[in-house]
């Protein structure tokens, strides 16, 4: 009976969620942009600065390093190991897309309750608390996970597209694995546990948003920091903190299990 | 037998004491008001009974069970109408029904949406989506909703608040079948008229229990019978013999009325009149002074600022 109560709290909340126009659009074309965007500086980065990069002692170390991650990268010419740089790069941006859409889902799904006033006449209803956020959660993570993979595999037809297509069996290696299969579902869930945590605190859809730029904003830096070479990702590393993440995922989902009580939500939820 | 009891229910939110020390039963199939003004704890006490939040101190039992003990079988068996009907803006009448009848075992969900849709007027409306319904008819819908699953408890806070006076009376009707049909209902209000109209006991509380009786009970309590003689022309003569009168507490004069209050009035009230008629008196009529349930409540309420 709780998966036909989980199965009932995730129909609604995507009913709910694709009944407003500025989700669908966050949840279909936002995505495409950020990809689209990606794509295009990737492209306009290797075709306009490529050759410069390749030949900057700036770049250098991050170049050398890049072997570290991509063996291969070794028997590649300068130009080849800025693309798959750049690539690399792709890997970290495309994770602003779970990211983005779990929190906004996440957010939004406690919001609305909260405007619309209904959390109370479903607290009266025989649904038990975790069953109601394990069902907000899935509403949330699903739809996360399933826009990042089709992004990502858009993103693999856009690298042949480009005429990099040969740059693509060194490029799918276990980093690529573990940040779509591993990092992303794990930030996608911290994300939506971090909204459900903010808005308790939020009051209309506009805070909720608010919520998404300020939660994305460690992820701009972990591209930042791998760009600049202050900080490189290998393999291992990346495996580690996939398992960090799982972690986090599990401290921050007791404290959202814990805000996420009967009495709490009527009484010190404004 | 009771079906719903509170035993010296107290719940504090901080230093603010909502609800203090409340006691009171409920036997099956009873219609009982809570009346008390704005802020007198009568949503708080609703979320104790329905098991929606604990009480600081006591506890209350319902269908033989603790509120707190097994939530979900809880309400599995009582319908809740909250203060705001809270529903889905986006969604028709019928999809938000459905979610919440989602929650409960074997319920045949099609056909109770059809049976409360209908019954509540919505049924033409249940493709339409609850933004653009009236304030009546997301009431109506709430209560569709509280009533899907068969309750055999109704906790209804403030069923008719902010609905225009048709909407007001066709929830009215609605609670009076529910209660021909035999089920228990506890309705929150601050609206008296309702209170005596659907009600067989009435609590007034404001913070704690200030009476519980049945309507004429309670006006029993608060305020002697009296007996209002209507005269054509009353001579200070006439007052003056009835104040003498043996089986007579008080007698106040005004105008052509004479308002008495007797020992006995059933059986006092023909001795009264053989007395005046005998003393020259011209009576044009004889009542009972009514007091309304306003009179009484504010008097209670007027009782617990002095001594409270």
């Amino acid at each position: 009976m709780a998966k036909s109560r989980i199965n009932n709290v995730l129909r609604n909340e995507w009913r709910v969620l694709v009944s407003e126009p500025t989700t669908i659009l966050l949840f279909t074309l936002v995505p495409l942009m950020i990809l689209a965007e990606a794509m295009v500086a990737i492209w306009l980065v290797a075709n306009i600065g490529g050759e410069a990069m390749a030949a900057n002692s700036f770049f250098q170390d991050t170049l050398d390093r890049l072997v570290t991650s991509y063996p291969g990268a070794v028997d590649l010419s300068g130009i080849d190991r800025v693309k798959l740089l750049l690539l690399n790069q792709l890997n970290f941006f495309v994770l602003l897309i779970p990211t983005m859409v779990a929190i906004y889902a996440g957010a939004y799904g406690i919001v609305e309750e909260k405007v619309s006033r209904s959390l109370e006449p479903l607290l009266a209803t025989p649904v038990r608390t975790w069953e109601l956020l394990l069902g907000k959660a899935l509403a949330g993570f699903l739809p996360a996970i399933v826009i990042t993979w089709v992004c990502a595999a858009i993103g693999l037809l856009a690298v042949y597209i480009l005429g990099w297509g040969y740059l693509i069996p060194e490029y799918i290696n276990v980093l690529w694995f573990v940040n779509f299969f591993l990092i992303a579902p794990a930030l996608a869930l911290l994300s939506f546990m971090l909204g459900i945590i903010g808005s308790s605190r939020a009051r209309d859809h506009r805070s909720a948003q608010n919520m998404v730029l300020f939660i994305i904003f460690p992820v701009f830096v972990l591209i930042a920091l791998q760009m600049t070479g202050m900080l490189w990702f290998t393999p291992t590393l990346i495996i580690v903190l996939g398992f960090a993440l799982c972690v986090v995922d599990v401290l921050v989902l007791r404290i959202a299990v814990r805000i996420f009580q009967r009495e709490s939500i009527v009484v010190r939820w404004r | 037998m009771a079906v719903v009891e509170a035993h010296r229910l107290t719940r504090n939110f901080g230093g603010l004491t909502a609800v203090e020390d409340l006691s009171l039963e409920m036997s099956e199939g009873e219609v009982l008001a809570f009346l008390g003004p704005n802020g007198a704890g009568k949503t708080t006490t609703i979320r104790m009974l329905s098991g929606i939040i604990s009480p600081t101190t006591g506890y209350a039992v319902v269908d033989g069970r603790r509120t707190g003990e097994n939530v979900e079988r809880l309400h599995e068996i009582i319908g809740l109408l909250t203060e705001t009907p809270g529903f889905y803006d986006a969604l028709n009448a019928r999809q938000n029904l459905e979610y919440f009848a989602g929650f409960y075992d074997g319920l045949n969900v099609d056909r109770q949406i059809e049976k409360y849709l209908k019954i509540t007027g919505l049924w033409e409306r249940r493709d339409g989506k609850v933004g653009t319904f009236s304030k009546g008819m997301k009431q109506r819908l709430a209560l569709a909703r509280a009533l899907l699953h068969e309750p055999k408890i109704i906790f209804l806070d403030e069923p008719t608040a902010a609905l225009d006076p048709e909407a007001a009376r066709e929830v009215r009707e609605m609670i009076k079948t529910l209660s021909g049909e035999g089920r228990t209902v506890f309705i929150s209000t601050h609206n008296l008229a309702e209170a005596e109209e659907l009600c067989n006991r009435i609590a007034v509380v404001q913070t704690h229990l200030l009476a519980l009786d049945t309507p004429a009970g309670l006006r029993q309590r608060l305020f002697r019978r009296q007996v209002v003689v209507q005269m054509d022309g009353l001579p200070e003569s006439i007052t003056e013999l009835v104040k003498g009168l043996p089986f007579v507490r008080d007698a106040e004069s005004s105008e052509n009325r004479l308002v008495v209050e007797l020992n006995d009035p059933e059986n006092n009230r023909p001795e009264l009149i053989k007395h005046i008629v005998e003393a020259g008196g011209r009576i044009m009529a004889v009542s009972e002074q009514q007091h309304s349930l306003e009179e009484v409540y504010m008097s209670l309420m007027r009782e617990n600022s002095e001594y409270g």
